[in-house]
């Protein structure tokens, strides 16, 4: 299986973010058409939903090929995950968090980077960063660089 | 955290817009884009135009966008077709989009409808 993905954010269509598959030898790695092996991806396109709870923002992406659902984490101050981080950062990943959560707007055109995983069946984006693109032509040059590494480099077995 | 199944819009021209279309069906979700010629803050309704062709918007369920008549906008929805035959966008999404290369965007449409067909079934594939 080709790992030569795995430290970098895959660029994915949603409909093939629905369509990655459980690597049946590494736990947090999905496999693409039984070719490259990817956990992180990075995704553009308009946000469709959103639904605010006190530990997370869950938000739908519309790229045209599909919706896929991505959550942000927003419990850094409280979780016990972070008990042992520096408290500094803790603050500052908090900030970054709470400002992304506000700029996702439904009808806003996003640029999500993060881990790709399975929630109930359905393949989600635990967000780490979220961009609100301001260029009309975003949307159309992702597209474009989804086709070209599809093309290219993800579809190629190792 | 419960999963609810939304329906990409379907990037399509409004070329591609006419009753015997594939696209041409009630409760289709499609994304349009396209000049607004016309806007009406009474009813929420706009038209947009590409080409010759053009299409009627309800805008009622959007809220924070501002409607400029010439401006270039994007919307994301489900087609509704009247008795009349005559088919409008309940919007579920809408943004300006000023300054988006249309020509690039339409060649864009092929290409990724293709690159959709080859790798497998999709509902955006002719």
């Amino acid at each position: 299986m080709d790992r030569s993905l795995q430290n970098t954010h895959a660029k994915l269509v949603a409909r093939d973010i629905q369509r990655l598959t459980q690597s049946p030898t590494e736990s947090n790695s999905f496999s693409l058409l039984g070719g490259a092996c990817v956990s992180r991806v990075e995704t553009v396109g308009t946000i469709v939903s959103r639904d605010l709870t006190p530990k997370f923002l869950k938000f739908g992406v519309d790229d045209g090929t599909g919706c896929v659902t991505c959550v942000l984490w927003l419990n850094q101050l409280t979780s016990s995950y972070f008990s042992r981080w520096d408290p500094d950062t803790i603050l500052l990943l908090a900030s970054a968090a709470r400002k992304q959560a506000a700029a996702i707007r439904i009808g806003a055109v996003a640029r999500v980077r993060g881990r790709v995983g399975s929630y109930r069946g359905v393949m989600q984006i635990t967000a780490t960063v979220v961009v609100v693109e301001r260029d009309p032509n975003a949307e159309i040059l992702h597209w474009l660089e989804c086709l070209r590494l599809g093309q290219s480099c993800y579809r190629i077995q190792s | 955290m419960a999963n609810t199944r939304i329906e990409p819009g379907v990037p399509i021209t409004l070329q591609e817009l006419y009753p015997s279309s594939q696209f041409y069906k009630e409760a289709v979700s499609l994304r349009v884009t396209g000049m607004l010629s016309g806007y009406s803050v009474e009813t929420a309704i706009g038209v947009i135009e590409d080409g010759s062709k053009s299409l009627k918007i309800n805008t009622q369920n959007l809220r924070d966008v501002s409607f400029r008549v010439g401006s270039i906008y994007q919307f994301i929805g489900e087609l509704h077709i009247e008795p009349n035959n005559e088919a409008f966008l309940q919007a579920r999404t809408g943004r300006n989009v000023d300054g988006i290369d249309m020509n690039l965007y339409r060649k864009t449409i092929e290409l990724l409808r293709k690159f959709l067909k080859e790798e497998g079934n999709s509902n955006m594939a002719e």
